[in-house]
């Protein structure tokens, strides 16, 4: 640069004014910033750099500028951190061992190893990402995306249920389009739990400004698990403004939730139809072969070989939350290292059912009437009396359907239960839903979230 | 410049100043310090470029001026005199310091060539706060910090203030230590929240050399942080660069709650590790119905040990990890209660350790791994 290379010149002649030691210390990382109507901008490291120079150099240096171009009429100076200043370039990959500790199984805060810029994790690429038939239309979506970066779908809207995918797809993009365009697209890719950390924090500490200059200085917004903001007012109107900046800047959106907007309770009208407003992707939950095709990569992400008949056995086993998978594989690796021998299909069958010790925590039936009730805005007494509306029949056959489905309770017990019925109308509920459960996305999706109330109690 | 001196307050003056001279070949006046009269008291200064630290000093002045001199040369002149008052005068850029049989001439530099050390561009905001809560939470915290290269934004104190508190926060990666210091013990008339990083270097200086008596006051700019009582500052750079978001590593529930006596803990430690090996670690094992605690360490060419504690404990049994002892050592001394709250999770999660009582510090770490 032009600045650059007058500088360079002038500190040529500078050096033959000053002492040595004193312009090497002094001048050290100096840099002209800046020339214009007469006046030169020199940034130096620090506050040490800058008092002695303005002081002691003033006029060494107006001299020299001077000489080289006539119209310098004055010197300023200021503060600059070439390292901080300069726009940091976006290594992905690239890792960076924090410290020989690691050599000794000491475990270092895995959250600290993202990129500080962007908050992406180099680990969840997309080559590593297995498509399959539950996934595919996301994945298009997801490459759409990449190629033409905030004028196709925008915002993008991922769902689907815990440990589907979501992220890795996500950050897999974050890190695609950082590499393809070098940094000249500036991706960042936060939880609605940051988020919303950082939102209070500004009221709190009265510095809304931080996060706006955070977050609508970028240029791609990967956001995750958004339904958490959905019932928190003032994140929710933050993040609205945020979206808002963004999205008539053509800058693109990317959004996952465990489900589709519409279904995300207590989220603002005008958001929901701001998200519905791009495109809105699942991710369900993946069939055998593509579990199969997962273990399989992940296997050999890891060099490491099982035997199809365990592999086959994990497939099967596992069916929802495809998280459990990785920690399931390195224990029976673990195991298979330490036996130094075969390993059994029912040590595999043992791991599993060990590490699956899903929280099934004291779920009774009156958590599960009372989280069909809260669902479907019914009251828990009208559930179980003999009223026959229609929205009051499907919740109550929703309810049968859970009953049976979560707990194994008897159908007579169930029916003498439910408003005194014959148990076969409870096995009429059960087979209807579990019928339609296949063939209606949105049932199956009023399920999921039901069983998630459920959970949480 | 002439003037008369107690020994004492020299030498107390020479103290606050000695780690802010530096050893530097490229520019030798920092080995030196800076002797000035100024407005009718002598100020010392010295600095390394990355810390300045100036002193005020009681003292008899006859005549006004100024002088540099090596600094390592005074402070034996002082350290050693018998003398009780020293009277100190400049002879052109000589230093001559004198006792009751004693007489010294030290060579120095022209004042003039003394570093300038660097004002504080916001002198109308604040904080005031009481020494001993601030030392004492630099101190707690500062365990888990770690100068690295890699990381310079690690390598410094999170200074975080929000309207009503401030946090300390500090970590290497492995472990992290947060305090929360609360508004009764310090006055501001900044009223908007602010993050900023202080070099670990300056830190150790912050604890060293001011008291926990006279109170001080803590200024901020772009760059820098000055920190002040009645007769010391100390201003120094900022470390730029983002915090870690560290929120999230922060273990939101735990598997397994401890309460333990901290003497037994720290004792146990102590001992068991006698067998640790290089990586340090020590295994901790909750055994007897969720009553008692054992600690493992083996050396396979020395041998090995063992040591049984009795805890209290509620959540998931059965567990079994592996942590540095030095490591859970440095939290289990910043956490002065007589019990401690210790919650593990499994072998790959950080574990918390805490008081019982306060919510004002906890400390976290990772475990190392094993089986």
């Amino acid at each position: 640069m032009e600045f650059d290379q007058l500088w360079q010149s002038a500190l040529g002649e500078i050096e033959l004014q000053v002492s040595r030691p004193n312009f090497v210390t002094w001048f050290k990382n100096s840099k002209l910033i800046d020339k214009k109507e007469g006046t030169a901008l020199i940034g130096l490291p620090n506050n040490f750099a800058k008092e002695w120079v303005e002081n002691k150099y003033n006029k060494v240096i107006l001299g020299t500028l001077r000489g080289m171009d006539d119209s310098t009429k004055k010197v300023e100076f200021v503060v600059y951190n070439e390292r901080t200043a300069q726009k940091p370039t976006i290594k992905s990959g690239t890792k960076v061992a924090i410290n020989k500790n690691d050599d000794f199984g000491q475990l270092s805060f895995s959250e600290f190893k993202v990129d500080q810029v962007t908050n992406l994790n180099s680990k969840y690429t997309l080559s590593s990402y297995v498509v399959g038939k539950s996934n595919e239309m996301a994945y298009a979506a997801a490459m759409a995306v990449i190629d033409s970066v905030g004028n196709k779908y925008n915002p993008l809207f991922i769902y689907g249920g815990v440990g589907l995918g979501k992220t890795h797809l996500m950050q897999g993009m974050g890190n695609e389009v950082a590499l393809k365009y070098g940094g000249k697209i500036r991706v960042k890719y936060v939880s609605s739990e940051k988020f919303t950390n950082d939102v209070v924090w500004a009221i709190r500490n009265k510095r809304m400004e931080t996060v706006k200059e955070k977050y609508r200085l970028i240029d791609m917004l990967i956001i995750d698990d958004i339904q958490f903001i959905a019932g928190k007012p003032s994140t929710e109107e933050e993040f609205f403004h945020t979206f808002n900046a963004l999205h008539e800047n053509n800058k693109q959106i990317i959004i996952s939730s465990d489900r589709p907007p519409k279904f995300i309770p207590t989220l603002e009208e005008r958001l929901r139809s701001r998200f519905e407003g791009g495109m809105v992707v699942d991710i369900g939950v993946p069939d055998y072969e593509l579990r199969l095709a997962i273990i399989r990569s992940k296997l050999q992400d890891k060099k490491a070989v099982l035997s199809d008949e365990i592999i086959d056995l994990v497939a099967n086993k596992i069916q929802k939350n495809f998280r459990e998978v990785e920690g399931i594989i390195n224990k029976i690796l673990f195991y298979q290292s330490r036996k130094n021998g075969e390993i059994t299909a029912k040590n595999v069958e043992e791991i599993i059912s060990e590490s699956s010790q899903e929280p099934t925590k004291n779920i009774n039936p009156n958590l599960i009437i009372k989280a069909v009730a809260e669902f479907s805005e019914i009251a828990p007494l009208d559930l179980l009396n003999k009223s026959r509306k229609k929205e009051v029949a499907e919740a109550r056959q929703i309810l049968m359907y859970l009953l049976r489905e979560m707990l194994q309770l008897s159908y007579p017990h169930i029916g003498r239960r439910i408003g005194k019925r014959d148990h076969t109308t409870a096995i009429y509920a059960y087979e209807k839903i579990a019928r339609e459960i296949q063939k209606n996305p949105a049932l199956n999706q009023k399920i999921l979230i039901i069983k998630e109330l459920i959970s949480k109690g | 410049m002439n003037l008369i001196i107690l020994k004492d307050n020299l030498r107390e003056g020479l103290n606050t100043l000695e780690r802010a001279v530096a050893e530097s070949n490229t520019l030798p006046i920092l080995k030196n310090i800076l002797i000035q009269t100024e407005a009718g008291k002598v100020k010392l200064s010295a600095t390394n470029l990355e810390i300045g630290v100036t002193n005020l000093l009681f003292g008899k002045i006859s005549e006004e001026g100024s002088v540099t001199v090596p600094f390592q040369a005074l402070y034996s002149i002082i350290v050693n005199s018998d003398t009780e008052r020293i009277n100190l005068i400049s002879s052109g850029t000589t230093l001559i310091v004198k006792g009751e049989n004693y007489e010294a001439k030290i060579q120095g530099l022209n004042p003039e060539e003394f570093p300038i050390i660097p004002k504080i561009n916001n002198e109308t905001n604040s904080i005031e706060i009481d020494p001993g809560s601030f030392k004492s939470g630099l101190s707690d915290v500062s365990i888990a910090a770690h100068i690295s290269e890699i990381r310079p934004e690690i390598s410094g104190i999170l200074f975080d203030f929000q309207i009503g508190i401030i946090k300390l926060v500090a970590t290497d990666s492995f472990r992290l230590a947060e305090k929360t210091i609360d508004h009764t013990k310090f006055k501001t008339n900044f009223n908007q929240g602010f993050k900023t990083i202080i070099p670990l270097k300056t830190i150790q200086e912050i604890m060293r050399i001011f008291s926990d008596t006279k109170p001080i006051k803590i200024y901020f700019d772009n760059h820098q942080i000055l920190i002040k009582n009645e007769t010391t500052e100390l201003i120094s750079r900022i470390i730029e660069g983002n915090y870690p978001d560290y929120e999230q590593i922060i273990p939101k529930n735990i598997e397994t709650e401890i309460t333990v006596k901290r003497e037994n803990l720290v004792n146990a430690l102590k001992l068991v590790s006698t067998f640790s090996s290089k990586t340090n670690d020590v295994r901790l094992k909750i055994t007897e119905n969720s009553k008692a605690m054992e600690l493992y360490s083996i050396n396979q060419s020395l041998g090995e040990n063992n040591y049984l504690i009795p805890i209290k404990s509620k959540g998931a049994d059965n567990k079994s990890l592996s942590f540095n002892w030095r490591y859970l050592l440095d939290g289990l001394k910043a956490i002065k209660t007589e019990d401690i709250f210790f919650g593990i999770n499994s072998n790959n999660r950080p574990a918390l350790l805490k008081s019982p009582e306060s919510r004002d510090y906890f400390y976290i770490l990772m475990p190392i791994k094993g089986d």
